[in-house]
């Protein structure tokens, strides 16, 4: 029975990373079309995005867009978690509700919502309105981030700074931030991951000013293109890169202040 | 100390300004656009019904949304009942380790691309893709897969299984060990154990894994649009439709509260059923 | 006469309908050794917090060296404290913990690592400088909390329950650690703690609090042989409580007629009051006295050299027996026997029943 459900454990993992195999094995093959047997290995898929301005371009929104939301949302999640570790107050509830609603609703119905309204106000088709848009979405992930991490503090920390004659300017920023730092520095990768693989409500509202996924969202609705694999694969490299670099520094930080 | 000093607002009001131009603002003018009309080209800001009346007399409306309801049901249903054997599995014959790594290799694909990974299936799932190929070593196919309510869920499933599958492992590992023990002690086999103690407590969990399924493949236009072929289409995609292609905004707006309604219905009733407490002792 | 360091004057706290604190009116003078203590719950630590600034009374006044400090925010104060969970900065090293205090009050790098380094060399834990204070033991984190609370040579040292968390053998030893410091340096200490022997060992007036009240403020001795309330007749101690009748109060004695027979103490009170007569267990002795009962004994507790007994009299009252573990066996004072006790009226204490 075990080794029916290990097998079976192995086919689920299968499909969830089948698509992933497949696609970075082909940003390899020489084929235009994806099929067995491979053809021949090639990087002309990577040469080809490489020289290609339009990908440079979007490439280039995508990193501006992703840099401004991990840096504004983990601003906001950090003072929304910090609001809900120090103080209780009347509309607490809602006050949180507010902030951890936007993964509820579906990406679409934010999207025409952020079109419509930034055509309202203006803001429609600029990398600013991208931001906003992004931020609001991956704010959620940064407070639950850095409010995990301010519930393993002592309690008495920050009285402790206070006592010793930190105002509580000072207190934040000789205790809170310190104790947060690594929560933060997740949560700046990780705000910047889930931006920069955001296409939906940037498809809707970037226009004119693309960003990297749209620019693949707009190749896979022309043609078969194996450019999209090597896009894939060059995003996703980099962004396990990230990840790992984010885990190593915070492992290394740990194993410096236990010597 | 409790005062509300300058200290405490600044933590407290920048979310709350950011929120209310961002969020709340958009989002309340969808659902006021929702009664506006379009008159030359040009949407005009009014109190109509005349959007609604539009949308709601449609077949075709009422018919993707039957059908969004189904398969996004479908998919939610389907993913719960394919990650359980191996949640079971993560959680009860596995070492906490073995879960650890379980866990952080079903988060990998959260940093892949979604719409590359829809890509890769158009691939494979193609008459001359991947999977037909190896059928034909076997001399069996080719499948029509692609353009199909098939190939929409198995979009859908990509997009939502390694979410269920993490939440349904979480969900079982956490349950008291001397609840199944007991279980044990009292002579269940595994079948009964997973009916009588297993499902009651983790219900909570599955529910709310369930309802997240339900609420990204709702959603989610990408699978229906790439692997299901639009045809017939999902209310997401009717918003494309209306929004991209018909600049009928505050028609897309009406299918977006539609679909909010349905939405906050649904997750209300799943949430009072998860958290129902038996009432008999 | 010098003007008291600390004085609360009628002091209250509430939490919404929650009274922690009510109507406390204390005086500490300086270089005083006080201890707080009392039962979870009774209000001490709000008082300490109140005197540190954390939470401001919701009545009446405190006055540090003769200034109102209820609007004075915490970080203004000169009240550092040690806490009960020490709350040591994680982040920092043992010295840059210490060094903290006068960080915040714009101390120069050199004259900080100079002065702290002197306080971790008093403390004897100058070796563990520049360890990470997550790596050090129990006791040793326990100094370097108390130096960062000294470093800054402060007049008042507030201190809540900081050995609750030691080994026994330790608090011993901090217990001396402590009381040699304060002598030393001649600080108030403010030391609250449930722990009547910790409060006993070290303080040179203990305040004793129960459900927000002060029941009584005196030396340890004073507190011991003369409670001025049946919870605190209980709470410190091991005395036995009979209460009673007074049916007559002549030449500085008084008879009070309890369940188990009349009684003689000493003091004055008015015939057909009601009053408790206690006896402290060490007061007991083994044997007929002035006053005498039976009792049996149900149980023995050993705390070292000294040796509680717990019996039962006719009607059930508990009673306790203090006496010298060699001196036990001769005593007759086994688990089952029944004895004889007795006391004299100027062992007793009279405790008046509050109306």
């Amino acid at each position: 029975m075990t080794i029916f459900l290990r097998a079976y454990l192995v086919l689920i993992f299968g499909f969830v990373f089948l698509p992933i195999i497949v696609s970075m094995l082909f940003s390899f093959n020489s084929d235009r079309f994806p099929t067995l047997p491979m053809s021949g290995f090639t990087l002309e898929w990577y040469q080809t995005i490489f020289a290609d301005p339009d990908f440079w371009r979007s490439a280039k929104n995508s990193l501006i867009v992703a840099g401004s939301t991990c840096i504004i949302a983990t601003f906001l999640g950090f003072c929304t978690a910090y609001t809900d570790y120090r103080y209780s107050f009347r509309g607490k509830s809602l006050f949180l509700a507010i902030i951890l609603l936007p993964p509820t609703i579906p990406l679409i119905i934010i999207a025409l919502a952020m079109l419509a309204w930034f055509s309202r106000v203006g803001m429609s088709g600029q990398i600013v309105s991208i931001i906003a848009a992004h931020t609001v979405l991956t704010a959620p992930f940064a407070m639950a981030i850095i409010r995990l991490r301010l519930s393993q503090i002592d309690e008495s920390l920050e009285a402790a700074a206070w006592n010793l004659g930190a105002s509580e300017w000072r207190a934040m920023q000789e205790v809170i931030l310190p104790f947060c730092k690594p929560a933060i520095l997740s949560s700046l990768f990780l705000t910047a991951a889930v931006s920069f693989d955001e296409f939906t409500v940037a498809w809707f509202v970037s226009g004119l000013n693309k960003t990297l996924p749209v620019h693949v969202l707009e190749i896979v609705q022309g043609t078969i293109d194996p450019q999209v694999n090597a896009i894939g694969t060059l995003v996703f490299g980099i962004s396990i890169t990230l990840v790992v670099i984010s885990q190593l520094l915070i492992f290394f930080r740990l194993q410096r202040a236990a010597s | 100390m409790r005062r509300l000093n300058l200290y405490a607002l600044t933590f407290r009001l920048p979310i709350i300004i950011w929120q209310a131009l961002f969020f709340i603002g958009p989002l309340l003018f969808v659902i006021a656009m929702s009664f506006f009309v379009v008159k030359n080209f040009r949407m005009v800001e009014t109190f109509e019904f005349d959007s609604w009346s539009k949308m709601i007399s449609r077949d075709f409306v009422w018919s993707a949304y039957r059908y969004t309801l189904v398969m996004a049901g479908s998919a939610a249903a389907l993913a719960s009942l394919l990650a359980f054997p191996a949640a079971w599995f993560l959680a009860f014959r596995c070492s906490a380790q073995a879960r650890q790594l379980a866990i952080l290799l079903l988060i990998i694909p959260f940093f892949t691309s979604y719409l590359v990974r829809t890509f890769s299936w158009y691939t494979i799932l193609a008459e001359s893709g991947v999977l037909n190929g190896g059928f034909a070593l076997l001399g069996l196919g080719p499948f029509t897969m692609l353009n199909t309510p098939f190939g929409t869920l198995v979009g859908y499933l990509t997009f939502v299984l390694p979410l269920v599958l993490i939440l349904q492992t979480v969900t079982m590992a956490n349950i008291d060990d001397r609840l199944i023990q007991a279980a044990r002690n009292l002579g269940c086999s595994s079948a009964r154990t997973i009916r009588s103690v297993i499902l009651p407590a983790g219900k909570t969990g599955f529910i709310i894994a369930a309802l997240f399924a339900f609420i990204l493949s709702f959603g989610d236009f990408v699978a229906p649009f790439y692997l299901g072929g639009s045809n017939p289409p999902t209310m997401p995609i009717l918003i494309i439709d209306t929004t991209k292609a018909g600049q009928q905004w505050p028609r897309a707006a009406v299918v977006a509260v539609m679909m909010m309604l349905t939405l906050f219905t649904i997750a209300f009733a799943a949430i009072m059923f998860a958290y129902r407490k038996r009432a008999s002792r | 006469m010098t003007q008291p360091l600390v004085v609360l004057d009628q002091v209250e706290k509430r939490f919404d309908d929650f009274v922690a604190v009510r109507d406390a009116n204390l005086t500490i003078n300086e270089g005083e050794f006080i201890a707080i203590m009392g039962p979870s719950g009774c209000g001490k630590t709000t008082t300490l917090r109140m005197l540190a600034g954390l939470d401001a009374p919701t009545s009446g006044e405190i006055r540090i060296a003769g200034e109102v400090m209820n609007d004075v925010p915490a970080d203004k104060r000169d009240t550092p404290m040690v806490w009960q969970s020490l709350a040591l900065f994680p982040f920092l090293n043992a010295r840059e913990n210490v060094e903290f205090g006068l960080k915040m009050r714009g101390v120069a790098a050199d004259e900080r690592r100079t002065r702290a380094m002197n306080w971790l060399d008093r403390m004897e834990i100058a070796e563990f400088a520049e360890r990470n204070v997550e790596t050090l033991s129990g006791g040793q984190r326990q100094r370097v909390a108390l130096a960062r609370a000294l470093v800054t040579e402060p007049k008042l040292l507030l201190l809540d329950e900081p050995l609750s968390a030691l080994d026994a053998h330790l608090v011993i030893r901090m217990q001396s650690v402590l009381t040699k410091l304060q002598r030393e340096l001649g600080i108030t200490f403010v030391y609250v703690t449930h722990s009547q022997s910790e409060a006993f060992a070290m303080a040179d007036r203990v305040v004793i609090m129960s459900k927000g009240d002060i029941a009584q403020v005196g030396t340890p001795r004073e507190v011991y042989r003369a409670p001025k309330t049946r919870f605190v007749a209980e709470f410190v101690g091991r005395n036995n409580i009979l209460p009673g009748t007074v049916t007559s109060a002549s030449k500085g004695v008084v008879t009070v007629e309890t369940a188990l027979g009349a009684f003689t103490v000493k003091g004055d009170a008015p015939k057909g009051a009601q009053a408790s007569i206690v006896v402290a267990g060490d007061m007991m002795q083994v044997g007929a006295g002035e006053n005498s009962l039976t009792a049996t004994v149900i149980s023995e507790e050993f705390v070292g050299s000294m040796v509680t007994a717990f019996l039962e009299a006719e009607d059930g009252t508990e009673l306790k027996v203090q006496v010298q573990e060699r001196a036990l066996a001769d005593l007759n004072l086994e688990t089952g026997n029944t004895v004889t006790l007795g006391w004299t009226a100027s062992d007793g204490h009279l405790l008046m029943e509050e109306t």
